[in-house]
């Protein structure tokens, strides 16, 4: 009979040692491919964030301090003044990948009563505009205080667009797809009332309502019906033109820009400052990496974590499977005495008891990646569900936050990874049952019988 | 024929538990080796069968040292062993354990001994003490081997078990010609053996 045949009945009929070593290479494998594609997960979605969640920086006016005769002081806002050239020069600092200028307006309109705010009167009925490329990318929309529910985002190509308010919408009527006409307007106040200021005729522009958005964060200020977060209207740059509260390539409220690479946005600044264009007494700079630096230590931290819990995990279990093996051989020397008595060789009995457990081993791992797809699967869904989207993206300036799906399994078990973590353990258990059956090799048969009986 | 010439044992290489012993032993003859409790009989069975080394001497089968042929080519083709706890393996059939050192059909040698062909299929572990044993000298039956080596062979069987096991042998050696040499305490065993051998202070004599 040969060690393949003593092999296979002793896998078929020894079930529960069979079993034993089975399970336990299972957990061990399911335990270390899950671990590994944690770790995988994690320091892939480091250097993703990198890139996806990106970072900003915007321009914006300093404010003035005005000191009056009688040592009053009142704190003035000013407006910067960037032009398309100076853009292009910024464009040219690093790696950009939008921009997004914004001017700051207010109109009325015939068609539109605004949600009343402080003091309203029919005069002081107006909505702030906020005329910019990528309505997508503003603060509030970013920062999920309002959400886009019905129509899509402003971007860079669209003219006569505006988005309004759900309160808006429902008060007046409208819908997506409404045509409304502006008037310009201004707020300002004259004897502690608010009062339209307009100095000017006033111009009109049709606009197209081409979404429609929802407060999420209730507004509780006591403010004028303007300031409002309900009657913002998000406008294409040229609306505000067509009002004439702009000019067209010169952008006064601030402007963003996007950039795929957190880590060099500081160069990125760098570089900007030192364009002679703009004048840096007036105008400064604001960073904002997109919570960058805050996700990106979190990970870190998780992934260092891992990477420690990954070896403990690997020491453990080399340590309880090569226990085990040992335990299991030194129980099988009085056969291995047995059959080197009838003429065996040593090498034989060694290759019988490898081969009773690499069949196993093997059907372990199957089983194991069978499994760590579910537990990956699970753990996708669990710990890197709540992730940051990614906002320098094409996809998030048509749709906004709201168009992202949460990602169903960010943990992906890469076979690769599971080929080296089952070479590992082939080798630890190859190792193992090598190294207990050392007697076999050094001792003599007798040896082995007359300890064993 | 197997012989030992002047062959001496030591355990800790100065108190020799076997001292210069030479003898013969012929096919077609059943032999016994008598004496106390740890006199070295087992451990004579042993170098006979190639499980150790004599510290100094020669083992020779068919006047070739075992040493140069391999010790484990000797216990492959020139000799089997029945040992008294019968060591059988246990997660085989009888039939299984026989094959281990022959290619030929079990059933026939297990038939020949004793067990039924229900018993040769079961598991060792549920045999009698005394059916285990037949099984044993089975497998060694079964092999080419021409020397069987019996280790205290009848030392766990009741009297009449014992005395069926020990027709087996006599009939093995004088039957099938093999050279069957059995170490015991059994003075009733020994009486069967057509040559008996006493082992007293690391000495052997007839």
């Amino acid at each position: 009979m040969n060690f393949a045949k003593r092999a296979f009945f002793y896998i078929s009929r020894k079930k529960g040692k069979t079993l034993s070593v089975f399970l336990l290479i299972t957990i061990v494998s399911t335990f270390l491919i899950s671990c590994f594609a944690i770790l995988d997960a994690s320091g892939r979605l480091v250097e993703e964030l990198r890139g996806s969640v990106g970072a900003a920086f915007y321009i914006r006016a300093n404010k003035k301090v005005i000191t009056d005769g009688t040592g009053g002081m009142t704190v003035a806002e000013q407006k910067i003044h960037i032009t398309e050239e100076d853009i292009m020069q910024i464009l040219e600092c690093g790696n950009i990948a939008y921009c997004n200028p914004i001017n700051y307006g207010y109109a009325k309109s015939g068609q539109i009563t605004f949600v009343p705010g402080e003091e309203d009167t029919a005069e002081n009925n107006m909505g702030q505009i906020t005329a910019l490329n990528y309505s997508a990318l503003a603060v509030d929309f970013a920062e999920g205080m309002i959400s886009l529910t019905e129509g899509r985002h402003i971007t860079k190509t669209d003219t006569g667009c505006i988005l309004i308010s759900s309160a808006v919408a429902a008060e007046n009527g409208l819908s997506v797809g409404a045509k409304v006409v502006l008037e310009s307007a201004e707020l300002g106040v004259a004897d502690g009332e608010y009062v339209d200021s307009w100095p000017h005729s006033r111009a009109k522009t049709e606009v197209t309502v081409v979404g429609i958005y929802e407060v999420l964060s209730s507004d509780t200020r006591r403010a004028p019906t303007a300031e409002k977060r309900e009657n913002r209207m998000f406008a294409s740059l040229d609306v505000l033109v067509g009002l004439q509260e702009g000019e067209a390539s010169v952008y006064t409220g601030e402007v963003g820009f996007y950039v795929n690479t957190p880590d060099s946005l500081e160069e990125i600044i760098s570089e900007v400052r030192k364009l002679p264009g703009i004048d840096w007494e007036t105008h400064f700079i604001r960073t904002n990496d997109l919570q960058y630096s805050k996700v990106s230590d979190s990970l870190q931290s998780l992934g260092d974590f891992l990477k420690l819990l990954f070896v403990c995990v690997s020491a453990v279990s080399a340590a309880i499977l090569t226990l085990l093996l040992l335990l299991r051989n030194k129980g099988r020397m009085a056969e291995a005495g047995i059959l080197l008595a009838v003429g065996i060789p040593k090498r034989e009995v060694v290759m019988q008891f490898l081969l009773e457990v690499l069949p196993v081993a093997v059907a372990a791992f199957a089983l194991s990646y069978a499994v760590s797809f579910g537990i990956g699967d699970f753990l996708g869904k669990h710990l890197f569900a709540d992730m940051p989207h990614d906002l320098v993206n094409e996809r998030f300036l048509q749709t906004g936050l709201d168009g992202f799906a949460v990602p169903e399994n960010y943990i992906n078990i890469k076979t690769g990874n599971v080929i080296f973590l089952f070479g590992c353990q082939l080798a630890a258990i190859i190792g193992s049952v090598l190294l207990s059956s050392l007697p076999v090799w050094r001792m003599k048969p007798k040896e082995i019988l007359t300890e064993t009986n | 024929m197997i012989e030992t010439s002047n062959i001496t044992y030591s355990y800790d290489g100065k108190k020799p538990v076997l001292k210069n012993i030479s003898v013969q032993f012929e096919m077609g003859k059943m032999y016994a080796i008598l004496g106390p409790s740890g006199c070295g009989k087992t451990t004579l069975l042993s170098l006979l069968g190639g499980l150790d080394s004599p510290s100094g001497g020669k083992i020779l089968f068919d006047e070739q040292d075992i040493e140069a042929l391999g010790l484990a080519v000797h216990r492959r083709k020139n000799v089997a062993f029945i040992f008294q706890n019968y060591n059988l393996i246990d997660y085989l059939t009888p039939r299984e354990n026989v094959a281990l050192t022959s290619k030929l059909s079990s059933w026939p040698i297990l038939e020949r001994v004793g067990l039924t062909e229900e018993e040769s299929r079961r598991n060792v572990l549920k045999l009698s003490g005394g059916q285990q044993q037949r099984v044993a000298i089975a497998r060694a039956l079964a092999s080419d081997a021409n020397v069987i080596l019996a280790d205290e062979p009848t030392g766990n069987l009741d009297e009449h078990t014992a005395a069926e096991i020990t027709s087996i042998l006599k009939e093995c050696a004088h039957q099938m010609n093999r050279c069957v040499i059995i170490v015991t305490h059994s003075g009733e065993l020994a009486k069967q053996a057509d040559v008996v051998f006493r082992l007293k202070n690391g000495e052997l004599a007839q």
